[in-house]
This record gives structure tokens, sequence and C-alpha cells, in this order.
């Protein structure tokens, strides 16, 4: 490996400047590096590497959502080198994310974009106050594995029960992992509304995402997977 | 020569405002702004987590200084239209000079009258219970009942309801309407018949939309003499849910209490930067949504608290700027994250509030027992904790505040990331006959007794 350009790529995501994160990736298919020892090692190390800056308080919201959005693009060109060599996409899946009806709280939305984003995670990233239908339309269209939706407030909880109960009348549960975040979800909701997973914390969620596109159980077949929750 | 401008202007503003993206706004303006005000007043690297209560007033009002020039440059968002309401210097000045320093809240003889405090202030801060955890339909009147009983409690708001009469309540949708008119007219008949009638209210805590909010001020629900509680998404930043509340509590006449709170870890990073931020949304509510009360939230997102040690410097250097250089009526909450019955709640209480106290800010709310997160997680014990310690830290002096912090933070601070959630309602207190259960109360009654020893004149 081009240790140089690795670097580049690597300081790039950290900075979050996106521009020269995709004259680095660039740099790295010219000079004939391997793509996906590339993203794993400069992007994910280096988001890694951010998401540990900012559980220290060194690094804070703004660094981490520029980080993701670097990684992101710096992804898309190493993603379409994989696919024109006609290697195996090394995207893991797709996700529909987005902050129930009501609340216009997106901090961890953010947060969780840009972890995901940089761990091969497709997001479709449907913004705030996403009703029932939004979300189902959204997962539709775009084919997704998993529809991870979040709520600060308690009172937009129901709408989580009733993104699954939709999904269960339109007989397409089974398609759809669905993941649930925020400050008010809890393993007990999770398991009650029949949900597929929760998960703590933003990195958390990136075990979460990963578990669920290996496991052979449909969306709402198997246990809830719960990760960091107090009970 | 009043310069406040009017709601016509604000609304006119909040649509024709100079256009920022979304992505523009939390990125770069909220970031760079900071920074620059950061690195002008001097004031990184400023928290001291040796001494979780900052002393030194100087330096609280330099962080005055840079949360107002901040409010300046940036103004407030609306993110329904992706436009910047912008306050002018005499706007802000003479909307700051028009802000009352005292506020008759409630009626009769359960008034209470709220008033700008500052540092080491011997008027009690007034305390209001509790805040928006969720709480079961069947639980709710007698455990409200509970709270408004403890007359150490100023202020009644009561936990969040989810449904009505078994139906989900949603956010947006008619049932969160019912469940507000609902919840409001309860609220009126519990506070009578806990020999309260004239108990300042705060409503409404399941208002999440500005449906729900339509209860306020209307007949035989929230009196006009109670707090509208109007929160919006994040400091400096507002929608058109917002502003509707806005719109419908001055019909009625009534008292806005604004807020939301700066982020430490979020788009104004430091602790530093959450402070400034978090002064500048507050000067910011009283011209942009006309504020009675506002102002002075602030916590930590890695904890989703502000008991740790620089969440709690935090707040003390906050609420010191803005009680020694305004005379508003500002309000702070301690954001604890241990539950009902726990020893750690007790303590996170203890510190949390008697810095909010200690610093000049006019009232507080409280608690978040078991970080607000599960149903049912809320004791009247609790609040009557927090309001006795509310009352109790408003004289002392800042230094002893912090030897106090020093001396209990150890009894929590390691468990704040996996705190110990305690006990549901029914299990530390006696819905039907309002009294804590033995087990709740001894907890109650050693802290109490340490923090007596300590020297907080209980």
């Amino acid at each position: 490996m081009d240790n140089v350009i690795v670097k580049k790529l690597y300081d790039a995501v950290i900075e979050g400047e996106e521009e020269i994160a995709v004259e680095a990736a660039q740099e790295s298919i010219d000079a004939g590096l391997n793509p996906v020892e590339v993203i794993k090692t400069s992007i994910q190390g280096a988001m890694d590497e951010i998401g540990a800056q900012f559980e220290d308080g060194e690094a804070f919201l703004p660094e981490l959502m520029l980080a993701g959005e670097a990684a992101t693009e710096a992804m898309d060109i190493l993603l379409a080198k994989i696919k024109e060599d006609g290697g195996e996409s090394t995207e893991v899946g797709t996700v529909i994310l987005g902050v129930m009806s009501g609340d216009h709280h997106d901090i961890g939305k953010n947060l969780v974009k840009a972890i995901l984003s940089a761990n091969g995670f497709k997001i479709i990233d449907m913004g705030i106050d996403v009703g029932v239908k939004a979300f189902i339309e959204t997962a539709q269209r775009e084919k997704a594995d998993i529809i991870a939706c979040s709520t600060l407030i308690t009172t937009s909880l129901p709408y989580q029960k009733e993104l699954i109960q939709t999904l269960e009348a339109m007989g397409i549960r089974e398609k759809y992992s669905v993941i649930l975040g925020g400050g008010p979800v809890t393993s007990q909701w999770t398991k009650m509304i029949s949900a597929d997973g929760y998960a703590n914390t933003a990195s958390e969620c990136v075990s979460l995402c990963t578990q669920l596109m290996e496991r052979s159980e449909k969306g709402g077949e198997g246990e809830p997977i719960i990760i960091g929750a107090l009970t | 020569m009043q310069q406040k401008p009017d709601l016509i202007e604000i609304l006119r503003r909040s649509r024709e405002g100079e256009y920022c993206s979304p992505r523009d706004w939390d990125l770069k303006r909220i970031p760079q702004g900071v920074k620059k005000m950061l690195k002008k007043y001097d004031l990184q690297k400023s928290v001291d987590k040796e001494n979780p209560v900052n002393t030194d007033l100087e330096l609280a009002d330099e962080f005055f200084k840079a949360g107002y020039e901040l409010a300046l440059e940036l103004g407030m968002f609306n993110e329904a239209r992706d436009r910047i309401i912008r306050i002018s210097e005499d706007e802000l000045k003479s909307t700051l000079k028009l802000a009352p320093s005292e506020v008759e809240l409630g009626f009769g003889a359960d008034k209470r009258v709220l008033k700008s405090r500052t540092p080491s202030d011997p008027t009690p801060m007034l305390f209001g219970s509790s805040l928006g955890i969720t709480v079961s339909e069947d639980k709710w009147p007698l455990l409200t009942e509970g709270i408004a009983r403890q007359l150490e409690v100023d202020l009644l708001e009561g936990g969040s309801l989810c449904t009505i009469n078994g139906l989900d309540a949603l956010p947006n949708d008619p049932s969160e309407t019912l469940l507000c008119y609902e919840q409001g007219r309860m609220h009126r008949q519990i506070r009578k018949k806990a020999g309260r009638e004239g108990m300042p209210g705060i409503g409404n805590i399941s208002a999440v939309t500005e449906f729900g909010q339509f209860c306020y001020g209307t007949k035989g629900n929230f009196y006009n003499t109670d707090l509208s509680l109007i929160l919006y998404p994040s400091e400096l930043k507002i929608n058109n849910q917002t502003l509707h509340k806005v719109v419908h509590t001055l019909a009625m006449d009534g008292l806005i209490f604004a807020g939301s709170p700066g982020m430490i870890g979020g788009m104004p990073g430091t602790p530093e930067g959450a402070i400034i931020s978090s002064i500048a949304a507050s000067l910011l509510q009283y011209a942009v949504l006309f504020a009675t009360v506002g102002g002075g939230e602030l916590y930590d997102i890695r904890y989703l608290s502000n008991v740790n040690r620089e969440g709690l410097w935090a707040l003390s250097a906050t609420h010191q700027a803005l009680s020694r250089n305004t005379h508003l009526c500002t309000h702070g909450i301690a954001n604890q994250v241990s539950g009902p019955g726990t020893r750690e709640l007790m303590y996170e209480t203890l510190v949390g509030v008697s810095v909010i106290a200690a610093s000049g800010t006019a009232f507080s709310t409280g608690p978040r027992s078991a970080g607000g997160k599960f149903n049912d997680y809320l004791s009247p014990l609790d609040c009557r904790w927090c309001a006795e310690v509310s009352h109790a830290a408003s004289g002392m002096s800042l230094e002893s505040v912090n030897e106090m912090a020093k001396k209990f933070l150890p009894e929590y601070e390691d468990k704040i990331k996996t705190p110990n959630i305690g006990k549901p309602v029914e299990e530390v207190w006696d819905l039907q006959n309002f009294r804590p259960l033995p087990e709740a109360e001894k907890v109650y009654d050693e802290v109490r007794a340490v923090a007596e020893d300590f020297g907080l004149p209980l």
C-alpha cells in the first residue's frame, strides 16, 4: 500500500476535507491500490479515530458529521471502482434513516448517519418529522434492508409501533429489519413492539446493523438484538 | 424609543430573513461563529474540572459578552423555511430592557412571584416539578396530585401522558389535541383537589406540536397565569410549531416559558462553546419568542446529562453570566440520570440544583429521574427534594457550592454512563396515601442529613 495516499485520505476524512478525500480516493485508484483495503485502512480507520475523539471530548458533532460526509464521498469513488472491476460490492446494506413524525431533533440521527456511512452502509436520510407512510414508501423504492427510526420525544414513540404495524398490515414486514433509536427508547419497548433491534450509541448501531445483515432471520422473525440498553 | 420587534416583524423575518441551508447553519455558521467568539474573548480551555463550579465572576462576564455578540452575529434559524431571524443590537438591547424582572405566577394565596436573581442571592430560586417523564394514564392523576401536595414545589408541571383512554396519543394527530385538552382540565382539578387551586402550572408538557398547545389559556384548562411551555428543536433553531405556540400564547395573554438546551459536544463543540451558544439562545428567546421566562439549559450529549464536572461548570458559568448581566427571569435544569429511590439521584440533585441556585438562576424544573427515559420512574419525594435544595442553596456562596460539588460528585460520577435507574413510582411512593414508602424515605432521610451536616440550610 502507498502509505502517502493512504495517510492523505485518512487525514482528509479526520479533518472533514471532502475535496481532498475525493482527490485521495482517486489517487489511490490511479496508483492501483486495492480499494477494499483503502476503505478499511483509511476511511473506516479514520472514522474509528474520530469516533474515539468524540467519546473523549476532543471532537464534536460538526467534526463527526464533516468526517462522515468526506468518508461517504470517498467511498462512492472506491465502491464504483470495486463494481467496475467486477468485484463484490462492499456496500453492506441500505438503511432508511429518519426521525419520527412530530420530532425535530436530529443530532442523534446525524451521528448515526455519519458512522454508518463510513462503515459501508448506503444511507437514505429522510430527515426529521417523517411520517410512517413516507418511511415505508422510501424503503420500498430504495429496496432497503433496514428502516432506522429514532425519536427523542416520548410521545412520538407510538409512531414506531405504528410503522411496524403498518408493515405487518401491508404484508411486507419480513422485507425490512426495523431498528429503533433515541432517548426514550428502551429494550422493553423494542421487544414490546416487535422491532428487530436497538442500539444505545451511534457506534453500537454499526454493530447492530452488521449483525442484522448477517443473520438469517427476516424482519420481525428473530429475537430483537439489543446493544447497550440500560435494561 | 422602543426598538423591540413586534410579532408581525418576527413572522416576516421568519419567512423573508437571509436564506441559509440547514447544513451551513449546523456545520458552518454555529461552529465557526462560536470558535470566533471563543478566540476573541480568550475563553478556550477555561473549564476547570477540578473545581466544578466557576467562582471567577469576571470570567462569567466575558462569557456573557461573547454570547451577546454571538446572538447578534447569528440570530435564530427557522428550519421551516431555512431563514435566519436576525436581531439588531438596538432591538436586543431594547428587548432585554423591556423584559420583566418580576412576574406573578398563579393566583390568590398560592401565587408565586418569580424574581430575577444574582449569584448567591438569598431570594429562593423557584422550583417546578416534574419534567416530561412519561406516566401511565392510570397513575397520572394521583402521582400529579402527590407532586402538588409537596408544599416546597412552587409550580406544577407533572409528567407526560402518552395515551388517552387507552389510545396512543400521537403528535400532529387529533389524539394529541384531545389528550392535551383532557390533561389540562385534569391539571386544574388536581391543583384544586390538593388544596392549591392558585398554584402556578406549566402546560402542556405533552404538547409536542402546536395542536397540543391550544389547550393553554382556554376555558377550563391551563390558566393564562400558568407558564406556556414552548420548547424548540435545538439552541438557536426554531420552526413553525414553535411560532404557532408563541402566537397562541400571546393571543391568550399568557406567559411564554421557552427553552432548548445548548449541547456540549454538539454544534458549539466544547463546554465553553456550549456556554456561549446557550447564552446567545437565551437572549434571543426574549426577542424572537417573546419569552417571559427562558434560557440557560445546557447539557452534555455524551451523557445526556449535566451533573458531570464539565456540565456543572458550564451550567454555573452560563447562569452567572446571564444573572449578572441582565435582569431576566432565567431557567435552568439539572439533568439527573439516576432513578427514584437511589442515593445517586439524591446526590445528583443536591449537586446539580445547588449549582444552578447559587449561580443566580430564577427558576428551575425537575427532576429528570432515570434520565427521563423510563415510564413511571418519577416520585413526588424526589420532586420535594429538588425544591428543598433549590430554596436552601439559593443564598450559598459559589465557593461553598464548589466545595459541596467536589465532596459529593464521587457519590455518583463514575456511574453517569451506566446509571442506577432505581424503581418505578409504585415501589417508592404510596400513591393512594401520598407518602413515600419506607425504603425510599430512609434513603431520603440519610442523604438529607448528610447535606445538612455539610451546611446546606434545609
